[in-house]
């Protein structure tokens, strides 16, 4: 997997580090993670190696603790990692700073979480604006009644989550994910707080926008159900994978 | 965001903005009745009508600290001086009932060739040793009456009449009972000197310079312009001592306040990275919310301030408060800057805080 990344560096006009000849969009190669637990070491992720393509839908399924999230956190620029190698969309996480992954995170990463996450003073409008507003190139209302219309939001715009349903709540936390179109879609436990029907509605969602958009997603779940709609089953324990 | 993060709070907000408010309220009110004051005396003093004063050699230019009185005599000779059209000897008596006041015992037709004469909106002048005259001022913080026997210097007067505000003071007493009070037979503490034409101030101060060479002789625009907080000893001390507690108090509640405020939202925070929110968005978020607080504040100040003029001088009608659109934009602005200065330190902890750990914050 080595001869993917290591041919040549160059800064794009971010400032961001970009490697050549970088055809999948995620590529890992012995990534760990290390937690610092009080003067514990907590290995989190022990050798991950993993290469998503562009426009793949990959589920990753596994017990809890198996470093799931964490892989997610790593590969979406929350966290550094310990040591080995991450490319996303041809940038080295390993040697970009924390400015520069956040640069990166606001541009090409959109992440939908299993508790929403939506800002509670907002409203939905305002939730998925905020994407716009943060990532600073404005408000596009062309986008916005784009995403509206296709996750069916349009009655909703106006109320804040407190008067959402769960299912609601996630499908405006998919539109504020997907509204800058951003190059990979990281979903962790997207379906874990959701009934069977609403479950299905986001699954289906998202299932759309990977066919109809190419949409790179990459969604860690337990639930097999939900990990059918993908692609393609990643399957990790004890911070590896052990399935792919 | 900003606006929505304000609202869902009322608490926090109505007490921040209520401490930025008491902030603006305070360094307005200080300012005002400090400056309010001074500036009052000084018209009064202006309004005896006098182009010169004369003072004895160590007197202060704030009567009250000190009486430092001089012989009567003095004034006849001042008087002899070319284009000097009167002379007026006054004894001053310090009294902290009622308020601090300063009782003018005066020569009456000396006074009265000075200043113009008193106008007398009730009663007349004095007719015994023992009269008083008050100011319409005075009489209506204090109820006084025409009539009316007042408790001064151990000492009873009878209030003989009542007189327009603004010849020096709002208390006024015959000179010889002021003496024999004090034990200051024949003494003065100041003569005002008026002259026959204005132009001839300077004229007539060198002359008296020339008479009485270690006394303090001042014009009256001199005096206006040496009546500010910058030449009273320890004035400038207290007021700054006061706008540092002021801009304190309303640093310190907003610091609190937004420092709570980020332990509170450190979930949000964590959305707002997971989003790709840098340091400097969150720092900026964090700033123009403590700064919205603080225009809210600033304006409730303004507008507290204005009614707790009324107040005060509804309460304390002798009490004049100054307040100056150029002293509402330093407390407006003091207060905006110590209001981000202190939502600053939170501002930096909320934009360092790591993102993983903010996303599991419960």
């Amino acid at each position: 997997m080595g001869q993917l990344f290591l041919t040549t560096t160059a800064e794009d006009a971010g400032g961001i580090h970009r490697i050549g000849r970088m055809e999948p969009i995620i590529a890992t190669e012995n990534l760990k993670k290390i937690y610092r637990v009080g003067k514990v070491d907590v290995p989190a992720l022990r050798g991950v190696d993993l290469v998503v393509q562009e426009g793949e839908f990959v589920a990753v399924v596994g017990p809890s603790g198996c470093g799931k999230s964490t892989l997610l956190h790593v590969l979406g620029g929350l966290t550094r990692p310990t040591s080995g190698v991450v490319l996303v969309d041809g940038n080295d996480f390993m040697r970009m700073s924390d400015a520069e992954r956040t640069k990166f995170r606001r541009h090409k990463i959109g992440f939908v979480f299993q508790r929403y996450n939506l800002l509670p003073t907002l409203t939905a409008r305002q939730n998925i604006a905020l994407a716009q507003h943060i990532q600073g190139d404005g408000f596009n209302p062309h986008r916005f009644d784009a995403v509206v219309e296709m996750l069916g939001l349009k009655d909703m715009l106006d109320r804040k989550p407190y008067a959402l349903s769960g299912g609601e709540q996630q499908r405006v936390a998919i539109a504020r994910a997907v509204i800058c179109e951003p190059k990979i879609l990281l979903a962790d436990e997207p379906t874990g707080n959701l009934d069977t029907e609403n479950s299905q509605l986001v699954l289906n969602m998202m299932r759309n926008l990977n066919r109809d958009f190419r949409q790179t997603i990459l969604m860690i779940t337990h639930n097999p159900e939900a990990a059918a709609v993908a692609d393609r089953i990643v399957r990790m324990r004890d911070g590896r994978i052990v399935s792919d | 965001m900003i606006v929505e993060n304000i609202l869902h709070r009322p608490i926090r907000t109505l007490v921040s903005v209520l401490a930025v408010a008491i902030e603006v309220g305070m360094v307005m009110l200080v300012v005002g009745m400090t400056h309010g004051m001074l500036h009052e005396t000084a018209k009064r003093v202006q309004g005896v009508g006098a182009d010169i004063m004369v003072q004895p050699p160590g007197a202060s230019l704030f009567f009250g600290l000190t009486q430092a009185p001089m012989p009567v005599q003095i004034g006849d000779r001042i008087e002899q001086i070319p284009h000097v059209l009167a002379v007026t000897p006054v004894l001053f008596q310090f009294i902290t009932q009622n308020g601090i006041n300063l009782i003018y015992g005066i020569d009456l037709p000396s006074f009265d060739r000075v200043s113009g004469g008193f106008v007398y909106l009730k009663g007349g002048p004095f007719e015994h040793p023992d009269d008083i005259l008050v100011d319409d001022w005075y009489a209506r913080a204090n109820n006084v009456k025409v009539g009316e026997t007042l408790h001064f210097l151990n000492h009873e007067f009878h209030v003989t009449g009542i007189v327009e505000h603004g010849k020096g003071s709002r208390l006024f007493i015959p000179i010889s009972t002021a003496q024999d009070l004090s034990g200051a037979r024949d003494k003065a503490s100041i003569f005002y000197v008026k002259c026959t034409d204005p132009g001839y101030t300077h004229a007539v101060m060198n002359s008296i310079r020339e008479l009485l060479p270690s006394y303090q002789i001042h014009s009256i625009q001199e005096y206006m312009s040496l009546m500010t907080s910058n030449d009273l000893p320890a004035l400038n001390a207290f007021i700054t001592a006061m706008i540092t507690v002021a801009v304190g108090i309303g640093f310190l509640v907003i610091f609190l306040s937004m420092y709570t405020t980020i332990t509170e939202r450190t979930h949000e925070i964590g959305i707002l990275k997971s989003l790709g929110a840098g340091k400097r968005y969150i720092i900026d978020v964090i700033l123009r919310e403590a700064g919205l607080l603080s225009i809210l504040g600033i304006f409730a100040g303004y507008g507290g301030t204005w009614l707790a003029k009324k107040a005060i001088v509804a309460a304390f009608p002798t009490l004049t408060v100054e307040l100056t659109v150029h002293w509402a934009i330093w407390a407006g602005l003091l207060a905006l800057g110590g209001s981000l200065l202190g939502a600053f330190y939170p501002a930096i902890r909320a934009a360092r805080l790591d993102p993983v750990e903010s996303l599991a914050y419960e």
